[in-house]
């Protein structure tokens, strides 16, 4: 009975039920969308890094990230592919070259990564072929042919077809000069990463570093399963006695930037839950404030405090397990939906471009959200009750009843 | 009418003091309440009926003095053991009807028996029985607001009566009534009191009811002024 009345009672003062119920359902809502949006920019800056700069797990000399020695090779690093390639968790791998040094125009000058790839594979790696707005990749039957971006073709003020000039140091210290063509020009959402990397044909860059063909400085390999990246990369490392480092290791900003937006989601999540127990105190309070008496005389035909205290976090309880659904079911869907057709931030690209973020967003939930927030939104609604209950189990029922 | 008693109040004594200045309510009232009475306890506005009545049902305690009830001294039990003695034992109707609201009539008149882990076929019957003998038997699937103030105060006594108490106490229970809804309210329960053999202790002024009564008991200045038997 004690169920039915505490249902019964949240319908007496229906406006009241459904303005809290409303509150539920769209606090809830703007926090799963939130929570939502917050996951699709960790995913958004976490895939752009992959994508461009680190893939899911590189290989370098175990002492080439200390000052990118050209020396430093990976001797192997074809036979490495190739066993990569026939790896069934593995979807794409290719080898680098990659020279620190400087690339100059008529106009400029500046310091720049050049990175020898071998374009096919860097393509499935990378997707560098969509990149390109202007010209096309280096072609690999001619030599010396570059891949520029757009910000170093405008600092250099160069063209398609123009003449660069690259200079970095071979295996023997020397300095090597070599001109280049501008074959094409590309451009990312990250303006960091197209402030720093040039590329080249592979071959180029060995002849002229004068390194072995059959070696690289670094292999970068894109998984099938993101979430294998830690296993395979420990697989890796005991295979072979290079250095193998997933994409959080290699670019540990991308730890800090999840954990500082895990850290918003919990002071987002904890303002909202003190937001709504705030209001479904004020609520079920009122509640037993205009029912003194009702509750004085429950106490008088022998409804125990335990039933009484029982009763009022029901009625709260029922409050939520109105909302919450609702809300969650809008929240579910918006960030479904918002994930499809994406959230254009085109008009903060630039902004955008220094975080290495692409301009669309895609709301998503990692899984465990949607019961977190739902058993979060029950935690409040049993603490929100408890006020509101010990004051109706302190009535005196002579007194109660007293109460007009 | 058998001769044991059901209520026995010796010397009861009680002072508010909310408002820093003392207030004697009752002041050493004694009272023997044996089955099957029909008695109203009557007197002016502020002579301690309510209290008397209040102490009586354990719903309020007593300065000093004793009430036992059916043998228990109720003014050494905890507030939850008082809880549940007034679910066993006491059936209360009250002066503004205090049904639940979001209850039928039906449900209203279960709503002690629930408490007390009555089976539901036995429920069920003595629910029925109850409100035909009230005369509510074509409106128990009512709710309190599509009753009218004389319909409620029978569903109340309904609810007082369905799980056999001891007595019942009723403060004022006619005070909102008309007087054809009090006449039809008394001879209900006079007829309860006749055939069930159902103690019924009023707090009244209403004439209607003194008329009724079979012992007055008169009470002035918390004191008990007149004890008469008709």
């Amino acid at each position: 009975m004690v169920p039915i009345i505490a249902w019964r009672n949240i319908w007496r003062s229906r406006t009241r039920s459904l303005v809290v119920i409303g509150s539920i359902v769209i606090g809830i809502w703007a926090l799963i969308f939130l929570l939502g949006f917050m996951q699709g920019q960790v995913d958004n800056y976490v895939s752009g890094i992959i994508e461009s700069e680190t893939s899911h797990v590189q290989i370098h000399d175990p002492h080439f990230e200390d000052d990118f020695d050209v020396k430093l090779t990976i001797d192997d690093a074809t036979k490495i592919v190739e066993d990569l390639e026939s790896d069934p968790g593995v979807q794409a791998v290719t080898s680098r070259l990659l020279l620190n040094g400087m690339i100059s125009s008529s106009a400029a000058a500046n310091g720049i990564m050049v990175k020898g790839i071998d374009l096919e594979r860097e393509d499935s790696v990378t997707r560098i072929l969509a990149k390109i707005i202007e010209g096309a990749a280096p072609d690999t039957a001619k030599r010396n042919q570059i891949l520029v971006s757009e910000r170093i073709a405008e600092k250099l003020k160069v063209k398609l077809r123009s003449k660069v000039v690259l200079t970095f140091q071979n295996t023997d210290a020397d300095i090597t000069t070599a001109a280049f063509r501008v074959a094409g020009i590309y451009k990312t959402h990250s303006k960091l990463h197209d402030e720093l990397y040039v590329f080249a044909n592979k071959k180029d860059l060995v002849r002229l570093a004068g390194v072995s063909p059959a070696s690289a400085h670094e292999i970068a390999i894109l998984l099938r399963e993101i979430d294998n990246v830690d296993a395979f990369t420990a697989e890796l490392n005991e295979m072979y006695p290079w250095k193998a480092e997933t994409y959080k290791q290699i670019s540990p900003d991308l730890e800090l930037f999840s954990s500082q937006i895990k850290l918003n989601l919990i002071i987002m999540t904890t303002i909202f839950m003190l937001a709504l127990i705030f209001g479904i105190i004020n609520t079920m309070l009122m509640a037993v404030l205009e029912r003194v008496r009702e509750l004085g005389m429950l106490m008088a035909v022998g409804m125990n405090r335990v039933r009484v205290f029982f009763m009022i976090v029901l009625e709260t309880l029922y409050i939520a397990l109105v909302g919450a659904p609702i809300g969650i079911l809008l929240g579910f869907f918006t960030t479904k939906y918002l994930n499809r057709v994406g959230i254009n931030l085109s008009a903060w690209s630039s902004a955008l471009e220094e975080f290495g973020m692409k301009d669309i967003v895609r709301p998503s939930l990692e899984p465990g959200t949607i019961l977190t927030v739902a058993i979060a939104v029950l935690i409040t609604a049993v603490l929100a009750s408890i006020y509101p209950a010990i004051k109706a189990i302190r009535l005196r029922p002579v007194q109660a009843l007293r109460k007009l | 009418m058998t001769e044991e008693i059901v209520i026995k109040v010796r010397d009861v004594h009680k002072t508010y003091d909310e408002t820093k200045v003392p207030v004697k309510a009752l002041r050493g009232v004694s009272l023997d309440i044996k089955k099957g009475e029909f008695t109203a306890i009557v007197g002016p506005s502020g002579s301690g009926k309510t209290t008397l009545l209040n102490i009586i049902g354990g719903l309020d305690r007593p300065t000093s003095g004793s009430v036992v009830v059916n043998g228990i001294d109720i003014s050494t039990l905890t507030d939850n053991q008082l809880i549940d003695f007034r679910k066993s034992n006491i059936g209360f109707v009250f002066q503004s009807y205090n049904l639940i609201p979001v209850l039928t009539a039906r449900e209203n008149v279960e709503f002690v028996m629930l408490l007390q882990k009555v089976d539901k076929t036995k429920r069920d019957a003595r629910t029925k029985e109850m409100l035909q003998a009230v005369g509510l038997g074509d409106r128990m699937h009512n709710k309190p607001t599509e009753l009218s103030g004389g319909q409620q105060q029978r569903v109340a006594v309904a609810r007082a009566l369905a799980p056999k108490p001891s007595f019942i106490l009723a403060d004022e229970p006619t005070a909102n009534l008309d007087s054809s809804s009090t006449a039809n309210l008394l001879d209900i329960m006079a007829r309860l009191n006749r055939e069930e053999g159902m103690t019924f202790v009023f707090s009244t002024h209403d004439q209607r009811v003194i008329d009724r009564a079979r012992r007055v008991v008169t009470i002035e200045d918390g004191k008990v002024l007149k004890d008469e038997w008709r």
